[in-house]
């Protein structure tokens, strides 16, 4: 068992920068358009304070629904392969069978099935050589070399958990909770010559990983304000613009937000872990190396302050918008402690040195921001894009839709976090308050820089 | 060692799926300068006779699920060097989980015999398949193995010698699954 747990680990390590962008939404509308959202709802509220004072947009045209109910058609086919009081005595999920393999299990937890796999992403299929000699060792990663990643990778995010508050006119006066993890890995060059160019390893050398691992949480009291601050004359008498995309909405909106940050918690480990090798490299066992030093709050009492700010510009049939969050948001936390944890190869003993108590140190929470633009032009057709970035990347999705009466057709493109490209296209059928979607996208979650399709499903409530 | 097997994971994890590991181990590596690597014979007139030299083989850990598809020696080569005498010298290697096990295990390759004579160095190529029989052996991370050099003298006078491995390479084809 303890086996699969390293495996199902640093099976982790690998799959999960590729998996951030994996599930984008359970709405089939927005899926079908690569991943853009061409109402107002989602990120463009959550991270422009601006888009609050805005209308969302629903009730027909490119109106969001009030409810999206995702159809899960991909649990009807996970249930068929692995029946569901069978899941305990299931080859896929025991580690001591045969037909267990850490790599398919990472991605169902990180890819839920929610969705029917078009075309499932492959899981790699490769020869590995290994040369072992009592001064040699060659890794031969064939085909999968291509999964050793070149710079810095990891996983994690900056969210607000809870929202709760009162307002009036513009103001808002609330708390949230936020949070924000973020786990980086880096390979040193030498160990990733040795695993993606098969360079020899080398005697009396040492091999790691640099790892920085970060966690905060805490409360804010917010106080915000969004509101419209220019409306054109003509809003309310522009002939032919009647409806949900009548220029009612017109203006320039502006949101901001002050945060005042109490910090209940920190941690944040850095340093390499790996091995050095002796001369000969199989003629000595292997040292451990493990040296990290970890910063963790004795008390909650991390303060801060930082801000949200956003603009958003209607103008008739086109939008745009721009928002950033946690504006300098840097945490003081007055009150942490400063450990060496370090690996003694001599006693085969983790010793906990502590460095210095009771000091401060500082963290900060990671800027994000968000622009989006949207064109709804009188043929039916809406036409849009963003850029997102929560702290670990920037992603782009510029989609359309395109409504005939009843009927819908979208198409889109994005790009993900690690740069690829990506594609979606769906249609959609409304009938009254009600609407079916399909939506049909391509990602790439898995060990493999090819790409996986997928077909999702939903229903509207309008 | 637990470094070394973790990184050995991490590379394996990363090879997990359809496919095939596949360990070229050079044994003679480990052997060379401890001796393990000459066999001297002395065999007495009219007789025949067998010297063994034992080496222990170290896998990388966790392959104990795995399914050995086959082993082969790619590169083998020993030098008889015959000091006297004239007859035939031939080897066979045997595997097993422990040393003594080697002594009764069914040989995995035999290599046939070789003539010496005189005062002459008579090189012999070490290479083969080896018995299924031993594939299972190969699943965990330590086996021993044996090299057997059994001499025939059919002459008058002793036949003495020594045989020196200069190579021997085992190429593991494991069938991927490693965990």
């Amino acid at each position: 068992m303890r086996t699969a747990g390293i495996a199902l680990t640093l099976a982790a390590l690998v799959l999960v920068p590729r998996a951030a962008d994996a599930q984008l939404s359970f709405d089939a509308r927005r899926l079908g358009m690569g991943g853009v959202s061409l109402g107002r709802d989602g990120n463009a509220r959550r991270y422009n304070p601006a888009y609050r004072a805005v209308k969302n947009l629903s009730g027909g045209g490119t109106g969001a629904p009030r409810i999206t109910i995702p159809v899960p058609l991909g649990l009807y086919d996970f249930f068929r392969e692995h029946p569901i009081n069978q899941l305990t005595s299931d080859p896929a999920f025991n580690p001591d069978s045969a037909a267990f393999n850490p790599i398919e299990l990472m991605n169902i937890v990180l890819n839920p099935p929610i969705f029917l796999d078009i075309r499932k992403p492959p899981t790699p299929t490769n020869n590995v050589e290994f040369t072992i000699g009592k001064n040699q060792l060659i890794m031969n990663l064939g085909q999968t070399r291509v999964l050793i990643p070149d710079h810095s990778f990891g996983f994690g995010t900056s969210g607000r958990l809870v929202d709760m508050g009162f307002g009036f006119g513009g103001f808002n006066l609330s708390v949230m909770g936020f949070v924000h993890y973020d786990l980086s890995f880096t390979l040193d060059s030498a160990l990733r010559s040795v695993l993606k160019d098969t360079v020899p390893v080398r005697p009396d050398s040492s091999y790691f990983i640099i790892t920085d691992a970060i966690a905060q949480t805490g409360l804010t009291p917010t106080l915000s304000y969004a509101g419209r601050i220019w409306r054109p004359a003509t809003a309310d008498s522009v002939p032919g613009q009647t409806g949900p995309n009548a220029n009612a909405d017109d203006g320039v909106y502006l949101g901001a937000a002050a945060h005042y940050y109490f910090g209940a918690t920190y941690g944040r480990g850095v340093g390499p872990a790996g091995f050095t090798v002796g001369d000969p490299i199989f003629g000595n066992v292997p040292t451990v190396l493990f040296d990290g030093l970890v910063r963790t709050s004795n008390r909650p009492n991390g303060r801060g302050i930082g801000a949200d700010v956003g603009i958003a510009w209607i103008s008739g049939p086109f939008e745009v918008g721009i928002g950033a969050n946690d504006i300098g948001a840097e945490l003081t936390w007055s009150d942490t402690k400063i450990q060496r944890i370090l690996y003694d190869p001599n006693g085969d003993s983790i010793s906990t040195t502590m460095l210095s108590n009771h000091v401060e140190t500082k963290t900060k929470l990671p800027i994000s921001y968000i622009a989006n633009a949207a064109l709804r032009m009188g043929t039916g057709t809406t036409v849009g894009g963003d850029v997102f970035n929560a702290g670990r990347g920037t992603v782009i999705h510029v989609g359309a839709e395109q409504r005939w009466g009843p009927f819908a057709a979208r198409g889109g493109v994005a790009r993900d976090q690690r740069k690829k490209i990506q594609f979606g296209f769906g249609g959609g059928l409304r009938l009254g308050a009600f609407g079916l979607d399909v939506g049909i996208w391509t990602h790439s979650p898995s060990l493999s820089d090819q790409r996986a399709m997928t077909m999702a499903t939903s229903i509207s409530v309008y | 060692m637990k470094a070394l097997a973790t990184a050995a994971l991490l590379v394996l994890v990363t090879g997990c799926g359809q496919g095939k590991a596949i360990f070229n181990v050079d044994i003679y590596s480990f052997m060379a300068g401890t001796g393990a690597d000459t066999i001297p014979y002395v065999i007495a007139p009219a007789s025949s006779g067998s010297v063994s030299t034992f080496s222990r083989v170290q896998l990388p850990p966790g392959f104990g699920s795995s399914v050995v598809d086959s082993v082969r020696i790619t590169l083998g080569n020993a030098n008889l060097m015959n000091s006297g005498g004239t007859g035939t010298v031939g080897f066979s290697i045997f595997f097993a989980p422990d040393s003594a096990g080697t002594m009764t295990a069914a040989s995995a390759l035999d290599i046939p015999p070789t003539t010496v004579s005189g005062s002459n160095t008579v090189p012999v190529a070490i290479t083969g398949d080896l018995s299924p029989a031993i594939y299972s052996l190969f699943a965990s991370d330590t086996l021993w193995m044996r090299i057997a050099a059994t001499g025939n003298n059919p002459g008058v006078t002793p036949v003495t010698g020594t045989g020196v491995l200069t190579a021997l390479v085992i190429r593991v084809v494991l069938q991927d699954k490693i965990l």
